[in-house]
């Protein structure tokens, strides 16, 4: 997987790219850690992942949390395999999908 | 077995490189000496003769010279002309007795042709054959004589013309039998100081093979000896600082290679310090290995500690589980079974089933996010809490959503789980069911149905936030009914190449095996997932439960599903 950042002032896009596993969840994670201090609104751009496991979800559960603390967030470009994942597990009711 | 048979190998070998290596060296010694002492010997013996030539000649010179005084160089045509007889016999017998006196072996003054110094004719001539054991025959007054011989005719004209105080004829390394001898010339000359004739005397020089026999010998001897001594020396000295050394290092490199255990360093083996830090290097390799065994040791303890702590962990986990099948061999209403095959050691995944009371079977079938330990201590206690609720006769809503409550309580982690809990009312086939972020069951609602899943709108994981609320799905079961239930493992299971095995090949492969017992069920849904998967690594938890609904004895009705969504508990999460 690769995570392509992009950081705008207050702003942080991630574009991530290939599959969010067990194995890359920590990627991503240690990212977030490092990246999210000071941003008000996350954007995740799914366009590009092509598979998401709960270790995965796990990651963006707990961004969505420190996000409603300090600002927003949002998941924009889900293909079909990622939206049946995120309704399957309920993440659709919790995430900001557009 | 081995260890008496490889010291023995290796001392053989070391013995033979030290042989030759002494061997080398002290060898290489003598030679130089040997060559040494021929170069020295050699040189002496040059330059010796060098010198006992220079001094004897310069010896006869004088001699030769003192002799010229005998003779009165303004009457020798006189002598020859046969006047002054009585002073050419007192000089002749002056002569003789000289020759005898300084012991030579002939002495004679000759009066040299100077057109060409090709012949002379004789003066005066002493011979005295006892000095050298000769047989000269002494030459009259007037004896002609030819001069074939270069050497003479070119020193007689540079005494004659070129005014030389003496030359000299060495005669030492003869070959024609003569004995080894010098011939000096000088001028004998008149009252005007003109050469008038040459005054030779010949000379052996046997004192010189005396002196040089001596010298030769005494030089091989002591060569000899220092060569001896030398390699005596090179040899205690090799044993010593280089063989004895080296042999002492290669022992204790072989002993630690057997044994791994640090002794005494071996610290100063040699003053050579090459020797030296090698000595050393075998010292601190043996310290940093025994340190890295010691580490290694320590970690395979501790490792070995770790898989027998997983694998009693494993056993436990698994026999938290129902695990003993046929589940519930008195009932005949239903049937149930169920495996779990985790990717690490222990897994996330989990499944349930019992009895809440003699009507209510609970089922239950749940993920955790992650795997490995971390997920089987959450699954644990996420288990034990969804049974305590369970076993309060609640809806599964309900069940739910206290489990939901109880975990996020106490979740620094941020771990979540997704869990699918039915209750089969088991007089009526009635199936209440929530779905906290679970697959989709799949469903074959009577006896002659196919497997299709059962899509309700689903709430959120447990674990993940609080306050949600679940709601309940309500499925009629005929007889002949089986529920399959699973977890993500299942169509998720990737191939070599990355494609999933999908909901799909699942319920195809349910199809096939639609009529078989629940066991049966499980082992065809494996074989497909075998089958499609390959020899990809098993990456996620594999768990699958199977409910066959046989009836509560009453005669098979018509397949009626209704799946209603209940209003009651409708608070969704924001």
């Amino acid at each position: 997987m690769t995570i392509n950042k992009q950081k705008e002032g207050t702003s942080l896009t991630l574009a991530l790219e290939g599959r969010l596993d067990t194995i890359t969840a920590p990627e991503l994670e240690a990212v977030l850690k490092e990246e999210l201090e000071d941003v008000e609104a996350l954007t995740f751009d799914f366009t590009a992942l092509e598979y998401i496991s709960s270790a995965g979800l796990r990651v963006l559960l707990s961004a969505q949390k420190q996000m409603n603390r300090q600002g927003t967030m949002k998941v924009t470009g889900v293909g079909e395999v990622i939206m049946e994942i995120f309704e399957v597990t309920g993440f659709s009711d919790i995430l900001t999908i557009e | 077995m081995q260890n008496p048979i490889q010291p023995q190998a290796e001392e053989k070998g070391g013995t033979r490189i030290r042989r030759s290596l002494a061997f080398n060296i002290i060898g290489a010694i003598i030679l130089l000496l040997l060559l040494f002492g021929l170069i020295s010997g050699v040189i002496g013996f040059v330059s010796f003769t060098a010198a006992f030539k220079k001094e004897y000649a310069e010896t006869t010179w004088h001699m030769a010279d003192t002799a010229t005084l005998l003779v009165n160089g303004d009457h020798l045509d006189a002598y020859l002309a046969g006047e002054e007889e009585e002073e050419y016999q007192k000089t002749r017998e002056y002569l003789d007795s000289y020759c005898r006196r300084i012991y030579v072996s002939l002495i004679y003054v000759i009066e040299v042709d100077r057109s060409d110094y090709g012949r002379f004719v004789s003066v005066f001539n002493s011979v005295y054959n006892d000095v050298d054991d000769t047989e000269y025959k002494e030459w009259e007054l007037g004896h002609p004589r030819d001069t074939t011989n270069d050497e003479y005719r070119r020193k007689y004209r540079a005494i004659y013309e070129e005014g030389a105080p003496y030359e000299t004829v060495y005669r030492i390394n003869t070959t024609d039998g003569q004995h080894p001898h010098i011939t000096t010339m000088v001028p004998v000359k008149d009252s005007a100081g003109e050469v008038a004739a040459i005054l030779c005397m010949q000379r052996p020089v046997r004192e010189l093979e005396d002196a040089r026999r001596p010298y030769v010998v005494k030089i091989a001897i002591s060569t000899l000896l220092l060569a001896l001594l030398s390699s005596a020396a090179a040899a205690v000295y090799i044993r010593r600082q280089f063989v004895g050394p080296i042999q002492q290092i290669s022992a204790e490199a072989t002993r630690f290679a057997r044994e791994n255990t640090v002794l005494e360093p071996l610290g100063e083996v040699s003053r050579l310090h090459e020797i030296s830090r090698l000595a050393a290097s075998i010292d601190t390799m043996e310290s940093d290995m025994a340190e890295s065994i010691r580490n290694l040791t320590a970690i395979t303890a501790e490792k070995e500690r770790i898989v027998t702590e997983l694998s009693l962990a494993q056993k436990i986990q698994a026999a938290m589980m129902p695990h003993v099948f046929p589940a519930f061999p008195d009932r005949h209403e239903f049937d149930v079974y169920a495996a779990m095959d985790p990717a690490k050691e222990v897994g996330g995944d989990f499944f349930d089933f019992f009895l809440v009371d003699d009507d209510h079977l609970c089922l239950a079938v749940a993920d955790v996010s992650g795997k490995g330990i971390p997920a089987a201590l959450f699954m644990m206690a996420s288990k034990i809490i969804l049974q305590s609720c369970a076993m309060l006769g609640q809806s599964p809503a309900e069940i739910l959503t206290k489990t939901n409550e109880a975990i996020c309580s106490n979740n620094q982690e941020e771990m979540f789980i997704t869990v699918w809990l039915g209750i089969l009312e088991i007089s009526t086939g009635r199936l209440r069911a929530a779905n906290a972020g679970h697959e989709y069951p799949a469903l074959k609602a009577s006896a002659d149905g196919r497997f299709a899943l059962i899509k309700g709108k689903h709430g959120f994981v447990i674990g993940g936030m609080e306050g949600i609320r679940y709601r309940e799905v309500d499925v009629q079961l005929e007889p002949g009914a089986k529920l399959f239930l699973y977890t993500d493992g299942v169509p998720e299971a990737t191939d070599a190449s990355g494609a999933m095995f999908g909901t799909a090949r699942m319920t195809d492969a349910l199809n096939e095996a639609a009529d078989g017992s629940p066991e049966e069920i499980l082992t065809a849904v494996r074989r497909a997932v075998d089958g499609f998967v390959r020899d990809a690594e098993q990456f996620d938890d594999l768990t699958m439960l199977c409910l066959a609904y046989n009836g509560a004895g009453e005669p098979p009705a018509a397949a009626e599903i209704h799946q209603t969504e209940k209003t009651e508990k409708e608070e969704d999460p924001a």
